[in-house]
């Protein structure tokens, strides 16, 4: 089998990088494991999707939808129940994709390929969870599959660890259904998700958040019984003088999301050590040419609109990869301000594209801010924020023309004229 | 209700036992294992670093000495008769340079104990082989002999071995009282020895007093609450309650304590990292925290070794905190960020050697206890004394044509012609339920009905690996579970991590309200 264009995985970063090659001319298949497109989406029953890319508000079903039904104008092959097992680089443009089915071990020749294997949470022993390890903890997104898929209680007392959106979500879910849920635990300073997850999953179901707290053990033989809950300090050691315990049945673990990349782990790809996924450039192109990446495989991401933005810029970046080159001279590394965590993209090249969307995190929440963009020694842009949050995705549009052959961002607290740059 | 009657029965389903069982079965005894819970391998067995010792750290002339060398010779032939993996890797035990007297020192014990091939290795050669270690290291010493396995692999395939070659297994049974039955001169002593089994269980006395032709063999009634078994030996193997089912004969306690030791498993993206298990010095109590491989790829640092309670397996951060603060003396850059998964088993301990003896007031009644660290490596050896005892005291054995057993069908390992003809028969085994290990459907369930019939989610995992992998189940235990409930015609809702009690869900949703009392 041949296509130009081989897509990883159809959830909203692959679906809409299907959508975004297709419409450069280029032949696409699209290869999911599940038996039906949309990935996380479809357990997603809540709204608050698409108000960005398409000003309504869709449940995730709802959202995936929109883009398959997007996706049916195009001519994508797709190929569902199919894992892919394996990625070779046979030589420059042509990679070997394999992927096992219901038919067997097969292969696909390809000349570039999107990423968009989205995430998997961390488990419990990824943050050094203590105690027993009885039935009854669960990942959020996995109790969230048992619950909106499946149609199955997983516990009547919670205890959710983790602020991230899926605890928050969860945390609503399970009170609906008639569960009590006991409070959301969040080992750092600040809230993990979207402020309006707080307000509307937590605050209006009286749902109380512990910051800078977290569950020393879990206790129970079988099924869990309780936790162990203590303060935690600035070196994130416990006070455990001030432990308590609060019987539960159930602990819901909502700490964190990893890149599902483990398929390209060997290619020596250029990493962030903060997103943990590949860095890429303006055109989310990889270390390696042929490998495009996008969503929650690259970075994760907040808000699924993001996701699909990110998915058909990779989509049509690898497009014009296979059918005409990318513009590609002289690469500059942007420059950012030390609480500003990482960016995507890392580098930025010189060349006549419109513009480019800088997407970036912060390290915590900071009021009236300015962010400043800079190039060739003077300012190009300045961006008034009245709050960053460390929880949420940060978008600057820079107009290409005014990049000169530099590029760097700051942030300055306007109450205190704060700025911190390399 | 029917007690059926055997041979032999053994009491414990960890690696003592059911390498006992395989044996007995093996030389044709009529054998029955005995488990308290509801799988084989579920304890100490299962829970612990998995090296084949070569056996240098014992003291010369102990029984630990002994069996862990013997148990070393026999592991490459007997992982290949059961069709598990042995990885033939050898053993490094790491030192800086003020460490070298001590290497030395071990190097002559493990050769009074009879170890093969042991040597020093300098600096040069150390790090080429492990390039990976600290840098304070200097000398190292080899021991080719030392190999890894999957310790619940290996157990689990002694006991299906057994089962396939006509060994009865019974779990569930945990053992609450023993009956001994003395049938001395030929005269049915039994009737007046034993009121409850004349008037309650005719069935069983027809079947003793029948199969009286041997008149001085003792018998003993094994209970589990209203189930009971009848064996004319018993070998107690079981483990940390070993001192329990002995004091049902009337056997005094021996000291026992209860070491546990903690662990941290790293994701298989750190293979290659290290290549053998790295050793630092052992001291008087402990073989340190040794930094593993397993036979899986995943990287495994521990154990701690700290007193505790018989059957306590949870975790601390103290202990965790001191695996890595210890391993970084043996090997540089650890990555704790690829944990996947923190977990601990229990060792025990009876004084500074294993017990393993034959009673002496109860005629045909053996047992094994202290079974600690080499336990593994010399269960094999421990199983084999035990049969030559036995035989010695008159057990039955004959001759019988050995079923070899199947390792379970693994796609991952197949190429692709093999792979693709086997999913032609089978679309199954193309349906990948956990996708971090690449478990296919149809390999689930050949778990769920192979030899022992499991039924726990944590029973499937150490058959083929489901939810082992670096999502930890979060993506397919969903899809277990509807498994499970199909496969066994049982409601999702009763579908067990680990045995009753453990269950994953409680109810269907729109059943709620539990929070309006």
């Amino acid at each position: 089998m041949k296509s130009d264009i081989v897509v990883l995985g159809g959830g909203p970063a692959g679906l809409a990088a299907a959508y975004g090659a297709s419409k450069q001319g280029a032949s696409v298949t699209l290869i999911e494991r599940n038996y039906r497109l949309g990935g996380i989406l479809n357990q997603c029953i809540h709204n608050g999707f698409g108000l960005h890319y398409f000003g309504e508000e869709y449940t995730g079903p709802e959202y995936a939808q929109k883009w398959i039904e997007k996706l049916s104008e195009c001519s994508v092959n797709i190929m569902l129940n199919s894992l892919v097992d394996k990625i070779e680089k046979i030589s420059d443009k042509h990679l070997r994709v394999w992927f096992k089915n219901e038919k067997g071990l097969d292969s696909i020749d390809c000349k570039a390929m999107v990423l968009s294997m989205g995430c998997r949470e961390r488990p419990a022993g990824a943050i050094n969870l203590c105690g027993t390890r009885p039935a009854g903890v669960f990942s959020a997104g996995e109790a969230q599959k048992l619950v909106n898929i499946h149609g199955k209680m997983v516990g009547k007392k919670i205890v959710i660890l983790g602020s991230g959106d899926v605890g928050l979500i969860m945390a609503r879910r399970m009170t609906c259904e008639g569960a009590e849920v006991l409070g959301v635990y969040e080992v750092m300073p600040n809230c993990g998700g979207l402020a309006r997850n707080v307000a509307q999953c937590l605050n209006d179901f009286n749902i109380p958040l512990y910051l800078s707290t977290s569950i020393v053990r879990v206790e129970g033989k079988k099924r869990v019984t309780g936790v162990w809950v203590a303060p935690v300090k600035p070196d994130f050691s416990f006070e455990m003088d001030k432990q308590k315990y609060i019987e539960c049945d159930t602990v819901l673990l909502s700490v964190g999301l990893i890149p599902e990349n483990d398929l390209v782990a060997d290619f020596g790809l250029e990493m962030s050590k903060v997103t943990g996924s590949a860095v890429v450039n303006e055109f989310y192109q990889t270390s390696m040419p042929e490998l495009f990446i996008c969503g929650n495989v690259m970075h994760v991401n907040d808000l699924v609109d993001n996701v699909s933005n990110e998915g058909v810029l990779a989509g049509a970046s690898a497009g014009r990869f296979v059918k005409k080159g990318l513009p590609e001279n002289q690469k500059i590394e942007i420059i950012h301000d030390s609480r500003i965590r990482y960016t995507v993209p890392t580098y930025v090249y010189k060349n006549d594209e419109p513009e480019i969307m800088l997407l970036f995190r912060v390290d915590k929440e900071y009021r009236k801010i300015m962010l400043i963009i800079k190039s060739g020694g003077e300012e190009i842009q300045k961006i008034p924020r009245p709050v960053v949050r460390a929880g949420e995705m940060e978008i600057v549009k820079i107009a290409k023309a005014k990049i000169k052959g530099d590029l760097s961002i700051e942030m300055v607290e306007l109450e205190s004229g704060k700025k911190m740059i390399k | 209700m029917e007690a059926r009657e055997y041979d032999l029965a053994i009491i414990g389903g960890g690696i003592v036992g059911c390498s006992l069982f395989s044996e007995a079965v093996l030389k044709g005894v009529k054998a029955v294992l005995l488990e308290a819970d509801n799988d084989v391998s579920v304890l100490a067995t299962k829970a612990n670093s998995g090296i084949i010792h070569s056996g240098y750290d014992p003291m010369p002339d102990s029984k630990m000495a002994r069996f862990n060398v013997r148990g070393n010779q026999i592991y490459p032939a007997l992982c290949k008769r059961l069709n598990v993996d042995f990885m033939a890797c050898g053993s490094l035990t790491v030192a800086p340079k003020e460490g070298r007297e001590k290497l030395q020192m071990l190097l002559e014990r493990g050769k009074k104990n009879g170890v093969p091939n042991l040597r020093i290795v300098e600096k040069a050669e150390l790090f080429a082989m492990e390039p990976n270690l600290a840098d304070g290291i200097e000398v190292g010493l080899f021991a080719p002999s030392a190999g890894v396995v999957s310790p619940f692999n290996v157990c689990i395939a002694l006991a299906e071995e057994g089962v396939i070659n006509g060994g009865t297994l019974l779990t569930n049974f945990a053992v609450d009282k023993i009956e001994k039955i003395k049938s001395e001169s030929g005269e049915s002593k039994i009737q007046s020895e034993d009121k409850k089994i004349q008037s309650g269980d005719n069935k069983i006395q027809a079947e003793i007093n029948k199969s009286g032709g041997n008149k001085n063999q003792d018998k003993y009634i094994i209970q589990s609450g209203d189930k009971q078994v009848v064996a004319k030996y018993v070998v107690n193997c079981a483990g940390a309650n070993a001192n329990e089912v002995n004091a049902l004969v009337g056997i005094k306690p021996y000291p026992m304590n209860f070491v546990k030791g903690e662990y941290i498993l790293s994701d298989k993206t750190l293979v290659n990292f290290i290549n053998h298990p790295i050793f630092p010095l052992p001291s008087e109590i402990t073989k340190g925290i040794i930094v593993n491989v397993t036979t899986f790829g995943n990287i495994l640092f521990g154990p701690t070794a700290i007193e505790c309670d018989k059957d306590d397996t949870s975790v601390d951060i103290n202990g965790i905190n001191y695996i890595k603060e210890k391993v970084a003396l043996s090997v540089k850059n650890a990555n704790f960020k690829k944990t996947i998964k923190l977990f601990a088993g229990v060792r025990v301990k009876s004084g500074k050697d294993f017990v393993v003896e034959r009673d002496t007031k109860n005629n045909h009644f053996y047992y094994a206890l202290g079974i600690c660290s080499p336990g593994l490596t010399a269960a094999p050896a421990i199983a084999e004394y035990f049969i030559e005892m036995l035989e010695q005291d008159g057990i039955q054995t004959k001759k019988i044509t050995a079923k070899n057993r199947p390792a379970y069908i693994n796609t991952q390992a197949m190429d692709k012609n093999s792979l693709n003809e086997l999913i032609k028969k089978n679309p199954a085994y193309g349906r990948i339920i956990c996708r971090c290990e690449e478990i296919s459907e149809g390999e689930i369930i050949d778990a769920l009905n192979s030899p022992l019939h499991p039924y726990t989610i944590d029973a499937i995992k150490r058959r083929v690996r489901p939810t082992m992998g670096r999502c930890q189940g979060s993506f397919c235990i969903p899809k277990l579970i509807k498994i499970f409930a199909e496969q066994r015609k049982i409601k999702q809702e009763q579908v067990t991590i680990d045995g009753k009690t453990s269950e994953l869900l409680v109810s269907n949703i729109k059943e709620g309200g539990f929070y309006e009392k």
